[in-house]
């Protein structure tokens, strides 16, 4: 019997980038096929490709045996094949019915829409799958776990045989999980290929059949969920590099410059995105946050620069409450930020750079005076910032648009140090940017904590945690589960740790209360 | 209250008009006039009601569709002189119909910069609310100047449709309004006003309201039409075809603004005269707004914004002199007082304390007069349409994507 899906040297490049590498995979029919890897290892470009959203440059795609091309998303619907996205594709003031039908409506003629017949035939493929719905329940009344019920209905409605499934669980509670795994086992059982895309290895192991993992646009390996464990896969999925940003000798002091205390920030759901995070970082010090983007990275650092505001708990700068002060007041006070998004949050991209310099310390010497932006001063102190931080461009009045990504974050740092804080926020300081100029902002980091800034690092790159961190927490599902020291870690073990496998071995092997504490001070 | 909610539309807002004819017929007996419940003053209102009525279905397809269309009142500008020319070449239906592509090549235009080039959508509305006028005085000076009756901002007279009585039922309203028991004869006189002596436009523009509720929600191309003004990146996950589906939506809304003009021309004014529109395509937005995005709520929306202005043409005359139109303060005045205990209950401070305002303003300006002001009825539209947004826009809910730009593939 043909595999279900099978995929042989795909290949997706995007300027600059190859997102896919050469990749292959053999989904056979009727099991569950799990596909991890870390964040932009290109798993969903993968998928985009085998639901017809984007084409392949490379590469063939046979679904049952057969050789396939898609053009749009319609033509995978017609071989059987539905995606359930990340983010659920459903109109919230519209009814279960509605958008389980919209583009495939059975009508009485004439264009009517037989409903009658449409709910027939719902009613039909949720008895025969296990799963039931109201069909004149309005979308946002139900819950974000019933809302993904629907959307699998959407899917096994148009008849689909092949069930991609984009990091369900990411929206999910545990309760849902359990739910929404029930289902798929039900889906399985009555002959459904489900391809499961996660990262969090538990729940992959828990689920699957098969897992294929992919890093970095390669496939590495297609393994048998019996014949592993979560170490194993946790080692496939980050590979073994060597640390090299090493600090030197530890300038760590006694005085605690920052202080998160039983820090609570609810999304818009009224789910704890961060939970009850407390940590000191004192001056001297790099205390680096490892954990899977999503995890609550970015909502925490949001409420300690004052862009979102906190839920409950409390953060103070050298001893003062800052928690309720203005994104100004917290800047004016000494806080610096490196925003992880340098396009979105960081730059005015069509503004010229003495602009950009001057952007968030606006309100006082060397860019204005009183009332007024000093022109004259604001240049010549971004020309300071040019010369001493490296920053390659013709001269301070050219648009940061025209600076490459490694000069655009070199003017942030320098923006951001020049200012002289006391605690610097640096997210995913060197994402994006060439291997000379994550040197230069390494050094200036570095730098900056011997003169005894305190600095909080958010990374993906492990490396660079491991290297440049005093401390390490590990920061998953919103809460900090683990403190661990970089000088005994290595880049898979803390691998392990970021994606929940390694809580549950340690537990069992070597707790150590201290270690899971949520407070590395 | 949840058997009130679990009500069909129609039975809702006909308990509403059963209430309202209920409180008119109330203020009418200790104010001293009888106009309030006429059937003069029905007639009038429906028939100035139309025009309202068409602009707002037309925005209740483009925002369905996810385009803010404030340009309405530009598409009914072109409805106007196209309806005037159509008319004078063709007669009364070949002005409806001449008015119905006026509009929709409007809409056309209006769909070219917002779906395919992405302009702003605010911008190219008020854009065809400046280019409209502009564009059918030139057309007037080609067209029109040259005969007679016409100038460079007027056409020669045109002819309307002809008008009808529905046999039957009018006469049976007229013997229920005849037998004078309080409110319920009320109720058949003014009923008898909207069968008696109804043009064949005014009862085609009352047919789109079941047309356009049938169509966006029990057809195949209204559920693709309003996906798009909900959430257009689903539709296109599932083939919709969204720009398709958002120029058929703008088109029909220019097409029916443009039936609006035509209307204004055909049944209201019996010519063209440039600025003839005054308003009608905003107020049909904001009859869109008041009925929720719903067929049948914009048709509420266009009889109770057009109730003061029919109202004043039977009351501003020889025998009368604005007693009805100031007896509609003392309606204003105790609607609010309702919807002030109604905020009351519900605990919303700053409501209680407008609505109680506005009330204590309306009963004053009752009392201290004994006519109303010439002004106050082309006035009284435009202030309903502030009173009843301000209390009703909280619960309001339109489509989600309605004036967000929308481009294929970006999610």
């Amino acid at each position: 019997m043909a595999p279900a899906i099978e995929l042989i040297g795909i290949t997706k490049r995007f300027p600059g980038v190859i997102a896919n590498d050469n990749i292959n995979l053999t989904v056979e029919e009727g099991e569950v096929h799990a596909i991890c890897g870390e964040n932009g290892a290109g798993k969903s470009t993968l998928m985009k490709i085998l639901y017809g959203m984007q084409p392949a440059d490379e590469g063939v795609m046979k679904v049952f045996g057969e050789e396939v091309t898609f053009g749009s998303p319609n033509d995978a619907i017609d071989r059987g094949i539905g995606m359930v996205h990340q983010h659920l594709m459903l109109a919230d003031q519209m009814s279960v019915i509605e958008n389980v039908i919209l583009g495939s409506e059975p009508t009485k003629g004439g264009g009517i829409i037989d409903f009658d017949a449409a709910k027939a035939h719902l009613a039909e493929v949720g008895s025969a799958y296990g799963l039931t719905v109201d069909p004149d329940d309005m979308i946002d009344t139900l819950e974000i776990g019933e809302r993904q019920r629907v959307e699998i209905i959407k899917v096994l409605y148009r008849g689909a045989k092949v069930l991609i499934l984009d990091e369900p669980t990411a929206v999910l509670v545990p309760q849902e999980v359990e739910e929404l795994f029930n289902n798929l086992r039900e889906l399985k059982a009555d002959g459904a290929t489900i391809i499961f895309i996660d990262h969090k290895l538990q729940e992959v192991l828990e689920i699957s059949d098969s897992i294929t993992v992919i890093r970095r646009g390669k496939t590495i390996a297609t393994v048998k969920a019996s014949d592993v464990t979560a170490g194993d896969l946790a080692e496939l999925m980050v590979g073994e590099e060597l640390p090299s940003p090493a600090t030197g000798d530890s300038t760590v002091t006694t005085d605690v410059a920052l202080e998160v205390n039983g820090l609570t920030v609810l999304d818009d759901d009224e789910r704890a995105v961060v939970d009850d995070v407390s940590l000191k970082v004192h001056r001297g010090e790099i205390l680096g946050i490892a954990g899977i983007e999503g995890n609550g990275q970015s909502e925490l650092i949001n409420a300690i620069v004052g862009t979102w505001s906190a839920n409950s708990g409390n953060v103070r700068m050298a001893g003062k409450d800052i928690t309720t002060a203005s994104v100004r007041d917290r800047r004016e006070a000494g806080l610096g930020y490196v925003p992880q998004d340098r396009h979105r949050e960081g730059l005015l991209l069509d503004a010229p750079l003495w602009e950009n310099a001057a952007l968030g310390h606006q309100t006082g010497a060397p860019y204005s005076k009183g009332f007024w932006i000093d022109r004259a001063s604001s240049r010549d102190h971004t020309g300071t910032i040019r010369s001493e931080f490296d920053v390659r461009s013709p001269n301070v009045d050219v648009s940061a648009r025209a600076l490459s990504g490694g000069n655009q974050q070199k003017l942030i740092i320098g923006r951001e140090m020049t200012a002289h804080p006391d605690v610097l926020i640096a997210a995913h300081p060197t994402r994006g940017i060439d291997v000379g100029a994550q040197a230069d902002v390494w050094n200036q980091i570095r730098a900056a904590r011997a003169e005894g800034l305190a600095t909080l690092l958010i990374s993906a790159d492990l490396d660079e945690l491991i290297g440049l961190s005093d401390t390490i927490v590990v920061m998953y599902h919103g809460k900090l589960v683990a403190t661990l020291d970089p000088s005994e870690i290595d880049p898979r073990t803390l691998g392990s740790y970021m994606t929940g496998a390694a809580l549950s071995d340690a537990s069992a092997t070597d707790p150590g209360p201290s270690e899971l504490s949520g407070d590395p001070s | 209250m949840t058997w009130l909610t679990n009500l069909p539309a129609w039975a809702r807002w006909a308990g509403a008009a059963a209430l309202g004819m209920l409180l008119l017929t109330i203020v009418q007996s200790v104010s001293g006039t009888e106009l309030l419940t006429e059937e003069g003053t029905a007639q009038a209102m429906v028939r100035w009601s139309i025009p309202i009525l068409l602009a707002g279905l037309g925005g209740l397809y483009s925002e369905r569709a996810g385009i803010v269309n404030i340009g309405l009142e530009g598409m009914m500008i072109l409805g106007t002189w196209f309806g005037a020319w159509g008319a004078l070449n063709w007669g009364p239906w070949g002005g409806l119909l001449a008015g119905l592509v006026g509009g929709a090549l409007g809409g056309l235009l209006h769909a070219i910069a917002t779906v395919s080039f992405g302009v702003d959508q605010i911008i190219s509305g008020v854009a065809i609310n400046i280019l409209a006028p502009g564009l059918t005085r030139y057309l007037s000076e080609r067209v029109f100047s040259g005969e007679a009756g016409g100038s460079v901002s007027q056409s020669p007279r045109v002819d309307g449709f002809d008008s009808f009585t529905v046999p039957g039922l009018a006469d049976g309203l007229g013997t229920i309004r005849d037998q004078d028991i309080f409110w319920i004869s009320d109720m058949a006189g003014f009923a008898r006003g909207l069968v008696a002596e109804m043009s064949f436009f005014t009862l085609f523009g009352l047919l789109m309201v079941p047309l356009s509720g049938w169509l966006l929600w029990k057809t195949k191309v209204g559920l693709r039409l309003r996906i798009c003004g909900e959430n257009p990146i689903a539709g296109e996950s599932l083939g919709v075809n969204i720009y398709g589906h958002k120029y058929l939506g703008v088109i029909i809304s220019g097409a029916l603004s443009g039936l609006a003009g035509a209307f204004i021309v055909l049944e209201l004014a019996g010519l063209y005269r440039g600025g003839q529109t005054t308003g009608r395509g905003f107020i049909g937005l904001a009859a869109l707004v008041f009925g929720n995005w719903r067929a049948i709520g914009v048709l509420a929306g266009s009889l109770l914004f057009s109730y003061p202005f029919g109202l004043s043409l039977v009351d501003f005359n020889a025998e009368s002199s604005g007693e009805a139109t100031r007896a509609v303060l003392l309606v204003i005045a105790i609607a609010l007082v309702g919807v002030a205990v109604w905020a009351f209950r519900a605990n919303k401070r700053n409501d209680v304390i407008l609505a109680g305002l506005i009330a204590a303003i309306a009963l004053i300006w009752y009392l201290s007069t004994d006519t109303a002001a010439s002004w106050l009825p082309n006035t009284m539209p435009y202030a309903l349409v502030l009173i009843v947004l301000f209390f009703a826009s909280q619960r309001l809910r339109g489509p989600r994507t309605a004036g967000l730009p929308y481009r294929k593939g970006e999610t």
